[in-house]
């Protein structure tokens, strides 16, 4: 690249702080390191993210620009034309950016899954570009350098160790470009982004404590609006699990089914009182019945209102989801106690708006990690 | 064949100490110098996409050294070999327990039954096929097969992702024979 000057564009996770202190090493004060705020990150992320990156050295400037986000995706319910619609927002920005600082170059961390899964069809990933032949140059105004193209998470944590950084995102939960935005299931509004927010801080403040906490655990939001999931599925929880009931949320959650993207139903399985890990085998039998499944959620706690009026104000179902994986390609849900999920719905439904609270039951595949 | 996992084949190889080279389908047989080969997964179903396979229906005809086909690669191997590749029963998608019926090369020192990742709509039937059924599962009958009289296998299952534990070993198993 030769003498120019170059922009980096971390998020404050793994992969892009790692992929700027390599960047920092090799270009030292011809980078400049941004740091874009969406409005979509977590309680204190934002200064969280500014101290550690200052700390390690990375000339920051932040981007302020969550209005700008929340104008692009008005009225958007559909996974894939929000992360288009975020994608855009985003680039546009950054080209501005990096026009304003002089630079033509922009360093980013993508990592081998994200490309993969973009390329395969499975999700856009934000910070995929040139793999889908998009000329960053003509649409943006720069070009792009990936240096972490071919690697995996756990070599990403593995370069963050031999790079002998104190990164402290290594140990934080991966956190994806888009942020809360995909965990906000359809239609993005700002009391939804509030719920998902003080979940998210539960969820991680309970499931970091544990023994052998989760490779990654998250918490996501979508309207609490259920359909019986009928008797064929009846049948089914009676014969194995002796009881309970189930229903359909109205929304949809993106999964990979045989290699190829899936954007199917999500039931919720109420009225059983067992340990997680002793259902694990629900979502294949419930795919079985109604192939459109992608995820099969457990109720943990209900605290649904009667009257139609009060159903307006507990507006939203909160759905906490923890895996054990080793590179995100493949991923089964963690053993979470049912106890410590309760004690987690407790704290989530402090939230006036929220109804219910359930643990995600489902594998990768037929789910993804993410919802969106 | 355009499958997510193919690039973990590539890294299961390498940390097993074998050299391995991602190539595209539309290399042709004669092109093809190696000691072995393993065909991946994708997206397409062998029944209405096999012009999105590249060459790689006349490498399986063909082909001399050991080869491996995983998932959409070993249905195509089935179909070649003259058995049946039909829409699953119960497709699975995720954990599956498979059953060892042949302990057969690539199974060697592997349980009778271990825990495998899935992902697949489709699946071989024999129906007078010219192979060997080495594993099935309970919704799934043929979940591994070997040709008749010469060195091609097929799983179904991902024996690359890193929730089949024993895949490296059947991948290690395999690559043994392409040392011979």
């Amino acid at each position: 690249m030769g003498s120019s000057k170059a922009a980096i564009a971390t998020s404050g996770g793994v992969d892009s702080t790692v992929c700027a202190v390599l960047a920092l090493r090799a270009l030292g004060d011809r980078l400049i390191c941004f740091f874009m705020d969406t409005g979509f990150m977590r309680e204190g992320e934002v200064e969280e993210v500014r101290a550690m990156l200052t700390s390690l050295g990375l000339p920051l400037k932040v981007l302020s620009v969550n209005d700008r986000f929340l104008r692009a995706l008005e009225g958007k319910t559909d996974a894939e034309s929000k992360r288009l619609a975020f994608r855009d927002t985003f680039y546009t920005i950054l080209g501005e950016a990096v026009k304003g600082e002089g630079c033509e170059i922009l360093i980013q961390g993508t990592i081998a899954p994200d490309w993969i899964e973009t390329s395969g069809g499975i999700k856009t990933q934000h910070n995929v570009l040139e793999q889908l032949g998009v000329d960053t140059m003509s649409r943006f105004g720069f070009k792009l350098l990936e240096p972490l193209l071919d690697l995996y998470k756990d070599q990403v944590r593995a370069l963050a160790r031999y790079l002998g950084v104190e990164i402290t995102s290594s140990n934080r939960q991966p956190f994806p470009g888009p942020g809360l935005l995909v965990r906000c299931i359809g239609a993005v509004k700002e009391d939804k982004l509030d719920v998902v927010k003080k979940a998210t801080f539960i969820v991680e403040d309970h499931l970091r404590q544990i023994t052998r906490p989760p490779q990654q655990y998250l918490a996501a939001v979508i309207e609490d609006d259920r359909t019986p999931a009928g008797k064929e599925i009846d049948r089914i929880l009676s014969k194995v699990h002796d009881g309970g009931s189930a229903y359909y949320l109205a929304g949809r959650a993106t999964g990979v089914k045989g290699d190829d993207r899936a954007y199917g139903k999500m039931i919720v399985v109420s009225g059983i009182e067992k340990e997680p890990k002793d259902l694990f085998d629900m979502p294949e039998r419930l795919v079985h019945a109604d192939r459109e499944i992608v995820r099969v959620l457990y109720s943990i706690r209900d605290n649904r209102a009667k009257s139609a009026r009060d159903r307006r104000i507990k507006r939203y179902f909160v759905i906490v989801r923890a895996v054990d994986t080793r590179d995100f390609m493949t991923a089964k849900p963690s053993a979470v106690s049912l106890s410590v999920l309760q004690e987690i719905a407790k704290g989530i439904l402090k939230d006036k708006k929220v109804a219910a609270v359930a643990y995600d039951l489902t594998s990768k595949p037929p789910a993804t990690v993410e919802f969106e | 064949m355009g499958g997510q996992y193919n690039h973990l084949i590539v890294r299961a190889l390498k940390e097993l100490g074998v050299s391995s080279k991602l190539i595209p389908q539309s290399t042709s047989l004669e092109e093809l110098k190696v000691d072995g080969l393993i065909m991946g997964g994708g997206p397409h179903s062998v029944n209405d996409g096999l012009n999105k396979l590249g060459r790689t229906p006349e490498i399986i005809e063909g082909c001399t050294f050991p080869l491996l086909g995983i998932c959409l690669s070993h249905q195509l191997i089935g179909k070649v070999m003259g058995g049946e590749v039909v829409k699953g029963r119960q497709p699975e998608y995720g954990r599956t327990l498979v059953r060892v019926l042949e302990a057969d090369d690539i199974f060697l020192g592997i349980d009778r039954e271990f825990v495998a990742w899935a992902s697949h709509n489709d699946e071989v039937r024999k129906n007078g096929g010219r192979f060997k059924i080495l594993a099935n599962s309970e919704y799934c009958d043929v979940e591994a097969l070997k040709v008749d009289g010469r060195p091609i296998y097929g799983v179904q299952f991902h024996v690359e992702v890193a929730d089949t534990p024993r895949g490296k070993d059947i991948l290690n198993n395999f690559t043994k024979l392409c040392k011979k």
